[in-house]
């Protein structure tokens, strides 16, 4: 009897993505509106000039990557927020888990593990680095960059029964946190809007474009990844 | 060497399914991971390949993927296995030889 509901619900599911996938418009064939088609005209490999969409000389403020242009220049003081929360969720981990004596495992971590994370963890770090840098370019930013550092310090906890970070941290977190903040007053002493894109937003696809986008990005990457690298530190301190 | 690609991505294909049906037929714990490891593993040095030798713009890129599932994949089972066996789960009735305990026959 199971077997035939689970074959039924197969069947079903498989004629449902037939049929919805048959509804959508042919390749090419779709009525795109102006601001799409804009987009689409977007030349990433920087050497197409500025992008044209009637008067505006940079579309969405010349960040090849669209949501970062939302995220980090429209939204930016949501972005804000969502940084905060992250910061009280590490407070709070580190809260809940303070004055735990750390655990010895007594035995030496694999050896494997030991070597390939000798190798591994340059280019893991590096890889977390071009992900937050090219945030305005690529897909990614500096949440998910962040996150990718924090994975190597875990690895780093993992292999190495002596290293500990202490106090770093907290104070990346702390200096990168306040220059976001200190980002923001400076757009809002200049344009007279708080966290205001106020740098020339250059050509579109270039490492250097999209005014504060990238520099608000790289500290995002920064606290992000200490803050993550903090609970990291907190939850293998409780064992 | 689109068709070359073509027939590598079939090969990578066929290796997943065999790294599925392997984690869903095994008896144990490290039968599993080897299944899995060793079928993705190959699974998508083949796919990566194909698809590089399909479109040969993606051809060094493939190939630096390659490289960075060859070092993570199975140091990635390893440790897994290693961590499995340290917890104390036992390999199935039909293993013969433990050499991890020191070798010679269980």
């Amino acid at each position: 009897m199971r077997r035939f509901i689970s074959i039924v619900i197969v069947f079903g599911l498989i004629m449902f993505f037939i049929n919805t996938l048959s509804l959508l418009p042919k390749y090419g064939s779709v009525n795109i509106s102006k601001v799409s088609e804009a987009y689409i005209d977007k030349n990433v490999n920087g050497n197409g000039g500025n992008v044209k969409y009637n008067e505006s000389e940079s579309l969405e403020n010349g960040a090849a990557n669209v949501v970062t242009s939302i995220v980090v220049d429209y939204r930016s003081f949501d972005t804000l927020g969502e940084v905060t929360v992250l910061f009280t969720a590490a407070l709070g981990v580190s809260l809940v888990l303070n004055g735990i004596r750390r655990k010895k495992y007594g035995r030496r971590p694999n050896f494997i593990l030991r070597v390939s994370v000798g190798i591994l963890l340059p280019l893991i770090i590096l890889f977390g680095t071009y992900i937050f840098i090219h945030g305005h370019l690529t897909p990614g930013g500096g949440f998910p960059g962040g996150t990718i550092i924090a994975a190597g310090i875990l690895l780093l906890y993992l292999s190495n029964e002596e290293f500990d970070l202490s106090k770093t941290p907290k104070f990346v977190e702390g200096i990168s946190g306040s220059l976001y903040i200190v980002t923001g007053l400076v757009g809002l002493a200049i344009a007279g809007v708080f966290l205001i894109n106020f740098l020339p937003t250059g050509i579109v696809g270039d490492l250097f474009s999209a005014g504060i986008v990238p520099i608000v990005y790289i500290l995002i990457g920064f606290k992000v990844g200490a803050e993550l690298s903090g609970i990291v530190a907190d939850l293998h301190r409780e064992g | 060497m689109i068709t070359i690609g073509y027939i590598l991505i079939g090969i990578g294909a066929f290796f997943y399914f065999l790294g599925g049906l392997g984690i869903f037929r095994m008896p144990d714990v490290y039968n599993r991971l080897q299944a899995g490891t060793k079928a993705t593993t190959l699974g998508s040095f083949s796919v990566i390949l194909g698809v590089g030798l399909v479109n040969l713009e993606f051809l060094p890129k493939a190939l630096i993927i390659i490289a960075f599932i060859a070092l993570t994949n199975p140091v990635g089972s390893s440790v897994l296995a290693r961590a499995a066996y340290l917890k104390g789960i036992k390999p199935t009735d039909k293993t013969k030889v433990d050499e991890y305990k020191g070798g010679g026959n269980k």
